[in-house]
């Protein structure tokens, strides 16, 4: 087991090089240089720091060397494990042996490393603790949504296969679809614009994760002088309504549709008529023999749900103005921020990878027909 | 010694699946079984013989009315189940509880496909004791050595060790076994074999119906066989049931079949059959050999053998009924005009002599 | 399976038998492509989708006639003229006669299909060459004349178009009611809800007619959903095809590649395309400029042919050990004719039905870039409409709504389509 998930961690590296790689040449391809783009990004900046950008971006990357050494640069500044000096900054020390020195006299240590995910100019801070701050909360909305997806488009599946012709079954499946047609970024503006906005519906806040007076909230809601006051954690999930069910109606619809399918083909299954002959009631034959084999399309749709979720959190966070990743992402391309860009990127890689592997553990258990070796 | 009485009595059974219609003709539909009738006696084996979609599957389907509903549909018939707390009982009026407590306790059923009939993702050992928990109040302990014992009847070695494995780590006539001793484990009185070696090899055929007949002297059980095979009807079965386009055209003990087809399909069919050392051009097919005796007895017509019986009519005619043409033996013919003969239920209390059979 | 659940009848023959037999060889057989066709069409839902389909495609085609502030006809000192046959474009132009020239070719069922396809691209072609070169707008276009000369009297008589304003047509003027105060201009929504003026689905912010921005949108929808779809499906078949046929190294190679684009979120590599490479006319390489929306069909293509190849790969696997190919093979022909003539139109099938679900998605890609402001700057688009919806910071129900509905109308209808032509191709599939 424990040999499986290090081989297919290891198997996913090349990806996860390659997500990067495709990203950053994208990037070093576009028109003008990397100090160009970010250079040129204000024109009234100071002459310092005009030229402290410079220097930066020059021992990154290293401004005239070709796109392919610019990328190793970056990734070696990336990696957990490489050369590193101890004295330069805090933030990048590490555990290694010693390899030699540097011109200045400082030690250079071969080893573990703190990864430095560079600085970001729009922010003027380090990339890491705006991740650190932004990444929690995208994390947060996909977590909600995909348990979310996942119960109600079983329990909807498998009514709708269960009831084959029934009005539901008819109404769903075409609803269904059309469901997953819907844009996210209409369904979006169209809930913001009639559900958030005052001249309609103002039930839900507009945008932002929490109320003006979050900061001075009890957690918990509770009776309290003036009334009844929401306290945090509802005022929270009260800003996170909204996003969340833009954020997975559409997998909710496509899942739906997967498992009424994947019911209907294993409710013929020998197997089920062999429980059946064994005199089993409907519902354990349903729920134990026909849903089991039916999970297993499910788990293998969950890792490609998380890449489609990460984009579509680009767009809900960009309508509901939540500082997640997503909105962060945007606001680094619109002003190309290419330390932001190659850090969402690499994060973005990582947690799709993570639901990669999560997936195929899960089918490894589902499935006894799969092997770990 | 009493008349014993029968098991299983089938009577008129009809049932009916929606045809495609053609264009602009109004859709038939199609009758997967039509006026069939047979009788099961204790420790019987009863051989319903036909090619595929002769409805032989969607009878003994229905015994267990595992046919699904809809599409299909249950037209007409009665399916008479001796029960020793209840007498006897209709099965076609039961509802699904009591049919539950049918299902695997008296009438358990194997299917043809050992690959497709075990659920994938659940160990052989929770599969079975699912059946013993389910219709014995026992403990689980006490399916576990059911379960045991079970899978050690049916020649599985080790069986501890084998019923926490997955269906998939079994071969073809391993997994036989296991549903067999799943299907036996309840101890029913009645087994439906649907074609149980089909998708067998030829040295796992033997040893899987060498099995069954040991089983059912052991336990006494009757045994429904369904099957295409000959060969597998002359080694095991008592009495006969010849199908064709979901009608019974012939009925009778092993031996009378065998050895003096009457009707055009029976006599096509065994012609067919290969004879060992017995050295032929090439073989007849149905069709060639499927004639009329010429001594057919007297006040009965049998209509000719056609491949594609009437869609309305049926296969043998609109008024063709089973009747007893001579003694234990039934026909699917028409009485000749100014005869009077009444079609009969065909019961048949015949078992072979067991020990010839297994020696 | 067993006859119980699947029971198969012997196939029903009346006492004609053999007269109804042959009746199935009278009806003349009809190839797969015409089978799947009429299989899809029995769907309802694929009828409804082909209807919106065509509905857009007409509005594309002949948005000038429809949305225009050049009036179809004028008469002014009792002489008839056009302006707007003078105010084509050269892409109104070429799309029209591609339009009638498709038409045309239609009706002529005696030539064979393939040279039909040929004719159609000359058609495009040489009309695209000869407009481009020929045909200029009067500069500059001053969207009002007609409509300020019919107010003035000078002209006797103007033909307007059923949407009398073009979608860049900024119209601050058009008042029904000549006593609403201009402050009150601030909002413009549809007439019918009660907007006293004269715009059937209101303003944008801008001014802008938002009926005729949105007809004028369908072209750029249409031509990014098929173009896009395209250039991903030619690309998913020359990656996938050598994959699954050569399998092994190449396979594994080639599947890393695949992961790789199908594990980046795809919209962040949109967004970041798009943003890198800025402006009416981004430099994609050193030296080559080319139009925006090139560069948006581009990157749609580019971002969405792994999951092309996953399929070309997966049946390209499953039919290289099929007796033809091998055939093909022995007779030595070159690997070029083996992947693309013998086997390429076998394993066809489910690519063409994933390019159903992807001009959906290519459209859905393009809405959603202009929606983030990626997309073009000035040409209308559905995705930039709904953004204005949203922008000025009130909600204007009518951009958020009628936009949006044609984005989701339009991506509703391919999925239809690409959903019949799914149950069409594979029978196996539960409906």
């Amino acid at each position: 087991m424990t040999a499986y998930i290090l081989r297919r961690t290891l198997l996913m590296l090349p990806t996860l090089l390659g997500m990067t790689a495709v990203v950053f040449f994208i990037m070093a391809a576009a028109p003008g240089s990397v100090a160009e783009l970010l250079i040129s990004s204000d024109g009234e900046m100071r002459a310092g720091d005009r030229q402290a950008r410079i220097d930066y971006i020059k021992e990154r990357y290293g401004l005239d060397d070709p796109a392919p050494v610019q990328y190793l640069r970056w990734l070696h500044k990336v990696s957990p494990v490489g050369v590193f000096t101890d004295s330069t900054d805090d933030r990048v020390a590490g555990y290694g042996l010693r390899v030699g020195t540097d011109p200045q006299g400082v030690a250079t240590r071969l080893g573990l490393k703190t990864p430095d995910l560079g600085h970001s100019f729009i922010k003027n801070r380090p990339v890491t603790d705006i991740l650190a701050e932004t990444l929690p909360i995208t994390l947060l909305l996909n977590l909600l949504s995909v348990p979310l997806v996942y119960v109600i488009a079983i329990f909807s599946g498998v009514y709708a296969a269960r009831h084959r012709g029934g009005w539901f079954d008819v109404a769903s499946s075409s609803s269904m679809l059309a469901l997953w047609s819907v844009p996210t970024i209409w369904a979006g503006v169209l809930l913001q614009g009639f559900l958030a906005n005052e001249s309609y519906i103002s039930m839900f806040p507009t945008s932002g994760l929490h109320g003006l007076r979050a900061g001075e909230m009890r957690f918990l809601p509770m009776w309290g002088d003036g009334g009844f006051a929401p306290g945090w954690l509802l005022d929270t999930a009260w800003h996170l309504v909204l996003p969340v069910v833009c954020l997975s109606y559409g997998s909710f619809a496509f899942m739906s549709k997967l498992t009424r399918s994947a019911v209907l083909e294993n409710m013929h299954a020998d197997f089920v008529r062999t429980a059946r002959a064994k005199g089993l009631p409907d519902r354990v034959v349903l729920w134990q023999h026909t849903l089991r084999n039916s999970l297993l399309p499910l788990i293998t749709m969950g890792a490609f749900i998380i890449p489609g979720m990460l984009g579509g959190s680009v767009i809900v966070e960009y309508i509901f103005g939540i500082p997640g990743m997503g909105k962060l992402m945007i606001e680094a391309i619109e002003f190309k921020d290419q330390e932001v860009v190659m850090a969402v990127t690499l994060m973005g890689g990582v947690l799709t990878l993570i639901a990669y592997l999560v997936a195929d553990l899960c089918y490894a258990i589902a499935d006894p027909r799969v092997s770990y070796e | 010694m009493p008349e014993p009485k029968p098991l299983l009595q089938i009577e008129d059974l009809a049932v009916s699946f929606p045809g495609k219609g053609e264009r602009g003709r109004p859709a038939v539909r199609t009758q997967a079984v039509d006026r069939v009738s047979m009788s099961l006696f204790p420790g019987q084996t009863l051989a319903v013989v036909g090619e595929s979609g002769s409805g032989k599957s969607v009878s003994a389907l229905s015994v267990l009315r595992l046919v699904p509903t809809p599409p299909g549909h249950y037209d007409r018939g009665r399916i008479l189940w001796r029960d020793e707390k209840h007498g006897t009982v209709d099965l076609l009026t039961r509802n699904e509880k009591q049919m539950r407590s049918v299902r695997g306790n008296q009438i358990a059923m194997i299917f043809q496909e050992p690959m497709t009939s075990l659920n994938p993702v659940y160990t052989v050992g929770s599969q079975i004791m699912e059946a013993i928990t389910l219709h014995r109040a026992v403990t689980r302990a006490e399916a576990l050595a059911i379960t045991e014992r079970a899978l050690r009847d049916v020649g599985i070695a080790d069986p501890a060790q084998r019923l926490k494995e997955y269906p998939h780590q079994l071969s073809g006539g391993m997994r036989q076994r296991v549903m067999i001793a799943m299907a036996l484990a309840c101890e029913p009185e009645l087994l439906l074999a649907d074609e149980p070696t089909t998708a067998l090899d030829v040295t796992i055929q033997a040893q899987i119906l060498e099995l069954l007949r040991k089983l059912q002297q052991e336990k006494g059980m009757a045994i429904m066989l369904i099957t295409h095979d000959l060969g597998v009807v002359a080694e095991n079965a008592d009495v006969v049931a010849v199908m064709y386009a979901g009608r019974i055209c012939e009925y009778g003990s092993v031996l009378d079949i065998f050895d003096r087809p009457m009707h055009p399909y029976t006599r096509g069919l065994l012609a067919s059959m290969p004879v060992l050392g017995k050295a032929t051009h090439r073989l007849p097919t149905v069709m060639d050999a499927a004639t009329i005796p010429g001594d057919f007895p007297e006040g009965f017509i049998v209509a000719p053998h056609v491949e594609n019986p009437h869609p309305v009519d049926g296969y043998g005619g609109a008024a063709a009924r089973l009747y007893e043409v001579t003694p234990g033996r039934w026909v699917l013919c028409t009485p000749a005009p100014g005869h009077d003969a009444t079609p009969t239920l065909p019961v048949l209390d015949y078992k072979r002599d067991t020990m010839a059979a297994t020696s | 399976m067993s006859d119980a659940a699947n029971p198969k009848p012997s196939p029903p023959i009346t006492a004609d038998g053999p007269a109804a037999a042959g009746h199935a060889s009278v009806t003349p057989r009809r190839s797969m492509t015409r089978q799947v066709i009429g299989e899809t069409l029995t769907h309802w839902g694929a009828r409804l989708g082909l209807v919106w389909v065509v509905a857009l495609v007409f509005m594309a085609v002949f948005a000038p006639l429809i949305a225009n502030s050049q009036p179809i006809a004028v008469r002014v000192d009792g002489r008839w003229s056009s302006p707007m046959l003078v105010h084509l474009g050269a892409l109104d132009v070429t799309l029209l006669v591609t339009f009638f020239a498709a038409a045309v070719l239609v009706m002529l069922r005696r030539i064979a299909a393939r040279w039909r396809w040929l004719a159609l691209l000359g058609v495009v072609v040489v009309t695209g060459v000869i407009a481009g070169l020929t045909v200029s707008v009067p500069q500059p276009v001053v969207h009002a004349q007609w409509r300020v000369a019919q107010a003035e009297g000078r002209a006797e008589r103007v033909v307007f178009a059923p949407i009398p304003y073009s979608p860049n047509d900024r119209v601050r003027d058009r008042v029904r009611d000549q006593s609403i105060d201009a402050a009150d201009l601030k909002d413009v929504g549809p007439w019918w809800a009660g907007h006293p003026h004269n715009h059937w689905l209101g303003q944008d912010p801008l001014r802008q007619d938002v009926a005729s921005r949105m007809i004028h949108a369908a072209r750029i929808a249409l031509g990014v959903g098929f173009i896009a779809t395209g250039i991903a499906m030619t690309l998913g078949i020359l990656i996938g095809a050598p994959m699954g046929y050569f399998a092994g190294a190449v396979d594994l190679i080639g599947m890393r590649l695949v992961e790789v684009f199908e594990f980046i979120p795809g919209l962040f590599l949109l967004l970041i395309f798009a943003a890198f490479f800025p402006g009416d006319y981004p430099e994609i390489i050193p030296g080559l400029k080319i139009q925006r929306i090139y560069l948006i069909m581009g990157i749609i293509g580019l971002t969405g042919w792994a999951g092309y190849a996953r399929f070309v790969r997966a049946e390209f696997l499953k039919i290289r050990k099929q007796d033809y190919v091998q055939a093909a093979k022995a007779c030595g022909l070159p690997l070029r004719s083996v992947l693309f003539k013998h086997m390429l139109p076998n394993g066809l099938a489910p690519v063409l039905v994933s390019a159903s679900f992807g001009v959906a998605s290519a459209i859905l890609a393009e809405a959603t870039l202009s929606f983030l402001g990626l997309g073009l700057n000035e040409d209308p688009s559905w995705g930039k409409l709904l953004d204005q919806a949203v922008k000025s910071g009130t909600f204007i129900w009518w951009i958020a709504i009628f936009p949006g509905a044609a984005i989701f109308l339009t991506v509703f209808a391919y999925n239809l389509i690409g959903e019949a032509l799914r149950d069409a191709i594979d029978p196996h599939t539960q409906r």
